[in-house]
């Protein structure tokens, strides 16, 4: 019982010590993920579900061929994650994202959209 | 392990807890783009700082007529390193049989030992080496809840996200599976109280999932309503089978197959499943498992979300 009594003091004793903060999800993104498009967008911007750590957050934009369409560094302002396209003719592009959250934990991912219908 | 034993590592444990540096915060079970979440009846695949508290399940054994079982538990995870972490876990039963008095009490005490063989991101790939404890004389052994002598559970522990297939299965990347095989290893080999061999067993499940935020994040955003975006579906099954030192007794296999739905957020989850037993000797009826789990590296990323000693720096430039 006793070590029951000293799981529990311990839990109690952290909760009071600490902020709370979390990973940052992918909470949406600007083409929809997985969307099919008529015109190619100027930007991929995508919105998180915590604030971001700006020198350590990135975002990269490939073409179906795998080279780099993105304008290079993000834009980075609290939750939300901004990088500019060359100029994209039709086809699959691939969004590849990584986040650090402000309490520094680390996230990833990746996805894809259609410019044109194909 | 004798009681002062136990309270002995019980408060080197807070002593740790509470004087060691604090090195850095980083995940629960994230592997790459994928999050296993924490499964209610069987055990995710990584090292992690989180707790279950409660877990509760209700369910009819096989008898006839069948006895009615509560049990409440709870269980706290904590890293030492990175790659290393322990856990402890305890539960309270309640069994009433009619006709016969009802039981009542604490379980043995459980702890389990966890090293984290690979996680790979780029394949979703989870492996966990682990070693549960079941420790004897701890519980309600005049109950038949706990048990005069400890169990050593040896466990390899799975998990394997869908994501990597090719764009025209891209319906299924949300899938991924989890698993865990071990083997009940008692101290003892015969209960002399009770008069019977104490079996040596092996116990396995496994965890089939569909993740809806993965299906948002990663494949498409069909722009469904926030609380089903947060929902991983998922069907579990926990078995058990006696293989040896079982004389005079039954070899056949008991456990659970468990559909439901765990809801993910951002410091907690709460799941619920259905529990059906696989045939008669498991159970009787549909029995149920609820569960509130505490990403506690979320909610304490100061403290007790980081791992006690080591690790490698956080922010490394991506």
């Amino acid at each position: 019982m006793q070590a029951r009594i000293i799981v529990l003091s311990l839990l109690l004793a952290a909760a009071g010590t600490s902020a709370a903060r979390a990973h940052a999800f992918l909470d949406h993104a600007s083409p929809l993920v997985g969307s099919t498009v008529a015109t190619a967008p100027h930007e991929v911007a995508l919105t998180f579900t915590q604030s971001l750590e700006a020198a350590f957050s990135s975002v990269q934009v490939t073409d179906a061929k795998g080279a780099r369409v993105d304008l290079g560094k993000a834009q980075i302002s609290g939750n939300t994650m901004r990088v500019g396209i060359k100029a994209a003719g039709p086809g699959r592009y691939q969004v590849h994202w990584h986040a650090l959250s402000v309490d520094t934990h680390k996230t990833e991912g990746n996805f894809s959209f259609t410019v044109g219908g194909q | 392990m004798s009681r002062f034993l136990l309270h002995s590592c019980a408060s080197a444990l807070c002593v740790l807890f509470a004087s060691l540096p604090l090195s850095q915060a980083l995940a629960h079970c994230f592997v790459g783009a994928r999050f296993f979440p924490a499964t209610l009846v069987t055990d995710d695949p990584c090292v992690a700082d989180e707790m279950s508290l409660p877990t509760v399940s209700w369910s009819k054994s096989g008898d006839v007529p069948p006895a009615t079982e509560w049990d409440i538990e709870g269980e706290i995870s904590k890293r030492i390193t990175e790659d290393f972490g322990i856990a402890i876990g305890e539960g309270w039963s309640q069994i009433r049989q009619p006709g016969a008095p009802t039981l009542a009490g604490f379980a043995d005490l459980e702890t389990t030992f966890q090293y984290q063989l690979l996680k790979d991101p780029s394949h979703e790939t989870a492996m966990l080496l682990g070693l549960i404890v079941d420790w004897g004389n701890t519980g309600a052994t005049n109950a038949g809840i706990g048990t005069p002598y400890s169990v050593l559970t040896p466990t390899y522990y799975f998990g394997q996200g869908f994501g990597p297939l090719p764009d025209e299965l891209s319906w299924a990347r949300p899938f991924a599976v989890t698993g865990q095989v071990g083997y009940q290893i008692p101290t003892d080999s015969y209960d002399v109280a009770q008069g019977f061999y104490i079996p040596q067993v092996v116990v396995y499940g496994a965890s089939l999932q569909y993740s809806m935020p993965y299906l948002k994040s990663e494949v498409k955003d069909l722009q469904l309503a926030d609380f089903i975006n947060h929902l991983i579906f998922i069907t579990e099954a926990q078995l058990s089978t006696p293989v040896a030192n079982n004389f005079g007794n039954s070899y056949e296999t008991t456990g659970t197959i468990n559909p439901g739905a765990i809801w993910v957020g951002s410091y907690f989850q709460v799941g619920l499943e259905a529990m059906i037993p696989v045939n008669r000797a498991s159970g009787t009826g549909v029995g149920f498992v609820a569960q509130l789990h505490l990403y506690l590296d979320d909610m304490f990323p100061n403290t007790f979300g980081q791992p006690l000693i080591g690790g490698s720096p956080s922010k490394a430039p991506l």
